[in-house]
């Protein structure tokens, strides 16, 4: 790395704590304007998320980070590839809808577990491959394919969450996952489970995946542009396409992990609400994480943290869910901004660059 | 001429780029009203940054500038503009759906000129543009004229051009320099960038020689001559003539035949061209730019759609296979841009295998991870070998001077043990030194034996090259000729559109 690469960081990181500045800033006004104190609202927000003294408050944080960092990680390998893939909400639907099927069915007790994954991860996989198709044989604009079929992912899981897999005996949730089929909870108490460690370990075989093998050095050529990968006898398509397929694993993964690894209800639940958003919030943390997994990892943990601390903020200050959600939202926007500046800038470089160079 | 008025001085100029480079390592120039003035220097010499700085596009680390004796500290290209101090760069800016008028009014924020006051100027400069065609339709050399018009309505008095001849016809760069000289009659001073010697001594009247961030010499250009300004520019004898053992081929390497090639708008930018390459020759293809050589060589790379006809590589059928099974048949491809045979934030020793890393398997370990050792010896061995100067090999090859990333494909691409090889202006954009040094690497491949298919548009590097010629006019061959035995006038016609035959029958 040289030494301008490296100032380009610090420069980042200032850019980055600048906005959170910004975004606490305007949400102090915000819930100022509403008559709450701001000191005791935000205070509540970090001593119930970033608490180092609590293992409690920071175990929240870590599990709302597990999701996260995996659906980040799907926007970051196909923004690497030139690809705005906004498809994670979806998969995650479709990968957490996979693990209920499972939990649904009459299986040997250790089966669940490792079925429950590798349906979701396929289904998650099936969804990210017919937007790949579409982009790749159709030439249809990615960000068009991937929300609609985010939209009918949410249709099929509440579809199937109301008629086919309700719980017989509370019907707003789905089947739950038997206990012989759920992950290892790492604080007792907290909603921190192994799917954190599965989501680590993915996440840092994503980044080995770009950088250390010849798919990921042909996904950042393609990335960098067509002509170059048509070049370099790189198949730019298929690229593409295991882009697609390859995100689509990882938020298949995160939705089942979901399902497997977060209690205590283990299935889905009313209008889909404890997995709806995932995706979305994890295009701010691979922006915030400047589309590198490595990165994301930190990332993920600071909009974890956003989200694990808004129960506080509910509850020590007295501020309403609906503003608590306003200012989060908020704060995650701006932190992403730079983020996305950045990206912009790179890709505005890019094509810069195919018209001036090397002088 | 020295009596004339001094218009820009440019004194102690350092220039340090924050990555630690030193560009300009001192440097004085002095700019007199009405003259051409050359500026010549290998690749990565500092003349893009001395004039980037004149330009105020950057700021130099030390040093003054005096514009009409006026100390200035310029901010940016406005104020430089506002001081009568103007840069075409080497890759035009225009905005491609705009038409030609709107581009040059672009950006004029009172008193947009009208179009007969640019028809005006058109009139007495010779700078012909059609003002309502939208700019993407236009060639290069239309284009270059646009921005120089920009520049002009913005009344300049010192308008700087950074290679403009780089990618023009022979026919386009004698319009542009009748239109130099009718500015400079004006009074207006011109700097102009170039590699080409031949272009320095035929229309400058000064030229400034920089080697590595110094100034070598300014001088007359009466009082000099193409071996001096080489050996001040490469600070050594440089051979111009290139010595080719005769020539002992082999075997049919490459085989084109009766080839159709679709252009990018629709149509046929190949139209029926047949040809054989043999082992130990250098077939070269010289040509205008734009008659389909482009499109014929990436369809022999396998890039671009084949309509009809058939590429044999080493006797094998190979127009149905992928650009990935020829090169592993042992094709190698020096494409005409190197903004497309390098990935330019990717690392130089990333680059260094670009076109190997799709079937080299050696560059994969057991564990089906990617051999950085492996790579890392790659580029390596192409740094040394080939001269390249770079800061690490983990730097993007963005940061290179043009020269390096050149060498860096040419290397790269000689060195995969190719049997055929596919160059397309291997040598645009060089300085003097790098040009012979790939020339000659041309000759020693074909010397053990490879087949070389060159394709450029320098003249005499394809009669100075080829053992066999061909020239191509609108996707067609007006003729396969012995470059020994064919003047510059007939090949110049024969570019122009006529065969072989009517000329010589035209003269009889
Ligand atoms: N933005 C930059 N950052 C770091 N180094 C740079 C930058 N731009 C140029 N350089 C370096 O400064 C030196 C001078 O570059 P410059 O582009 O001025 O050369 P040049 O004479 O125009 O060469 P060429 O004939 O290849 O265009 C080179 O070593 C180059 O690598
Ligand atoms: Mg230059």
């Amino acid at each position: 790395m040289s030494a301008s690469v490296k100032l380009e960081y610090v420069s980042y990181i200032g850019n980055v704590l600048l906005a959170l500045i910004t975004g606490l800033a305007i949400g102090a006004i915000i819930i100022s304007w509403g008559g709450y104190d701001p000191i005791s609202a935000y205070r509540g927000l970090f001593e119930t998320s970033l608490n180092i003294a609590d293992p409690y408050y920071l175990a929240m944080t870590l599990s709302y980070a597990t999701p996260l960092m995996l659906t980040a990680a799907t926007f970051a390998i196909s923004a690497r590839a030139g690809v705005f893939n906004i498809g994670a909400e979806g998969q995650v639907f479709m990968g957490a809808l996979g693990a209920v099927v499972v939990a649904s069915l009459k299986l040997p007790d250790q089966l669940y577990l490792p079925m429950a994954l590798l349906l979701g991860i396929l289904m998650g996989a099936l969804w990210g491959l017919i937007a790949g198709l579409f982009k790749v044989l159709r030439n249809v604009n990615e960000v068009v394919v991937t929300i609609m079929l985010n939209w009918i992912a949410y249709w099929i899981v509440e579809y199937a969450r109301i008629y086919v897999y309700y719980d017989r005996y509370r019907p707003e949730k789905t089947i739950s996952m038997p206990r012989s089929g759920v992950l290892p909870v790492l604080v007792p108490g907290s909603e921190l489970s192994a799917s954190f460690i599965i989501a680590l370990i993915v996440t840092i075989i994503i980044y080995l995946v770009l950088w250390r093998t010849r798919l990921g050095y042909s996904i950042r050529v393609v990335g960098i542009g067509l002509k170059t990968a048509k070049y370099a006898g790189i198949n730019p398509g298929l690229t593409m396409l295991y882009v697609f397929i390859i995100g689509g694993m990882i938020s298949g993964l995160a939705g089942a992990l979901e399902i497997c690894g977060r209690p205590p209800t283990y299935a889905i639940t009313t209008g889909a609400s404890n997995i709806a958003g995932l995706g979305f919030a994890g295009i701010s943390v691979s922006l915030l994480g400047l589309n590198h997994p490595i990165f994301i990892i930190p990332a993920s943990i600071i909009i974890g943290a956003l989200n694990a601390g808004s129960r506080g903020m509910q509850i020590r200050a007295g501020v309403p869910l609906e503003m608590v959600k306003a200012v989060q939202g908020l704060i995650v926007i701006a932190l992403a901004v730079p983020g996305f500046t950045y990206m912009l800038r790179k890709w505005r470089i890019r094509k810069a660059l195919r018209g001036e160079t090397g002088d | 001429m020295s009596s004339r008025e001094l218009v820009v001085l440019m004194k102690d100029i350092v220039k340090v780029y924050p990555d630690g480079t030193v560009a300009l390592r001192g440097v004085n120039l002095e700019l007199k009203r009405g003259e051409i003035h050359g500026l010549l220097g290998e690749n990565g010499a500092g003349k893009t940054t001395l004039m980037k700085i004149l330009s105020g596009l950057i700021k130099p680390t030390r040093g003054e500038i005096y514009v009409k004796g006026k100390k200035v500290s310029l901010k940016n290209p406005a104020h430089a503009l506002s001081l009568g101090i103007g840069m075409v760069h080497q890759h035009l800016s225009l905005v491609p759906v705009f038409t030609a008028y709107e581009n040059i009014v672009l950006g004029l924020k009172n008193m947009k000129p009208g179009k007969t006051e640019i028809e005006k100027l058109m009139d007495s400069t010779g700078l012909k543009v059609p003002l309502d065609e939208v700019t993407e339709n236009l060639s290069l050399g239309v284009r270059q004229r646009i921005e120089i018009l920009k520049m002009l309505l913005r009344n300049v008095d010192v308008l700087i051009l950074d290679e403009p001849t780089t990618n023009l016809s022979p026919i386009e760069t004698r319009e542009l320099f009748k239109s130099l000289r009718s500015l400079k009659e004006q009074g207006k001073t011109i700097v102009l960038i170039t590699h080409k010697i031949r272009e320095i001594l035929e229309i400058t009247d000064r030229v400034t020689v920089l080697r590595k961030g110094r100034v070598v010499g300014s001088v007359e250009t009466n009082n000099t001559n193409s071996r001096e300004l080489a050996r001040m520019m490469v600070g050594r004898e440089v051979i111009l003539e290139i010595d080719k053992p005769p020539v002992r081929v082999g075997e049919v390497a490459l085989e084109i035949e009766d080839l159709h090639v679709m252009s990018d708008v629709g149509g046929e930018a190949v139209k029926g061209v047949s040809f054989d390459v043999r082992y130990g020759e250098i077939f070269g293809i010289a040509g205008v730019e734009g008659n389909g050589q482009v499109e014929l060589a990436e369809a022999i790379a396998g890039i671009r759609r084949v309509l009809k006809g058939r590429i044999l590589l080493g006797g094998k059928d190979v127009t149905q296979l992928s650009t990935r099974e020829r090169y592993s048949m042992g094709l190698s491809y020096i494409p005409e841009d190197r903004r497309i045979a390098l990935a330019m934030d990717m690392s130089v020793a990333e680059n260094s295998v670009l076109t190997r890393i799709i079937y080299d398997k050696t560059l994969v370990n057991k564990m089906g991870f990617l051999s950085f050792n492996e790579i890392l010896r790659q580029a390596m061995k192409l740094v040394k070998e080939f001269d390249i100067v770079i800061s690490t090999f983990s730097s993007p090859v963005r940061t290179l001077s043009g020269g390096n990333q050149q060498k860096l494909v040419v290397g790269r691409e000689l060195s995969r043990e190719p049997s055929v090889i596919l160059a397309v202006q291997p040598t645009r954009g060089l300085d003097v030194g790098a040009t012979e040094y790939i020339r000659r690497l041309l000759v020693k491949m074909r010397n053990k034996g490879k087949a070389v298919l060159l394709i450029s548009s320098d003249l005499d590097e394809v009669m100075g090259l080829s053992d066999r010629m061909a020239v191509m006019y609108n996707g067609r061959f007006t003729g396969i000729v012995d470059p020994r035995k064919v003047t510059e006038e007939e090949v110049g016609l024969m570019m122009g559109g006529y065969s072989i035959e009517e000329i010589r029958h035209e003269v009889n």
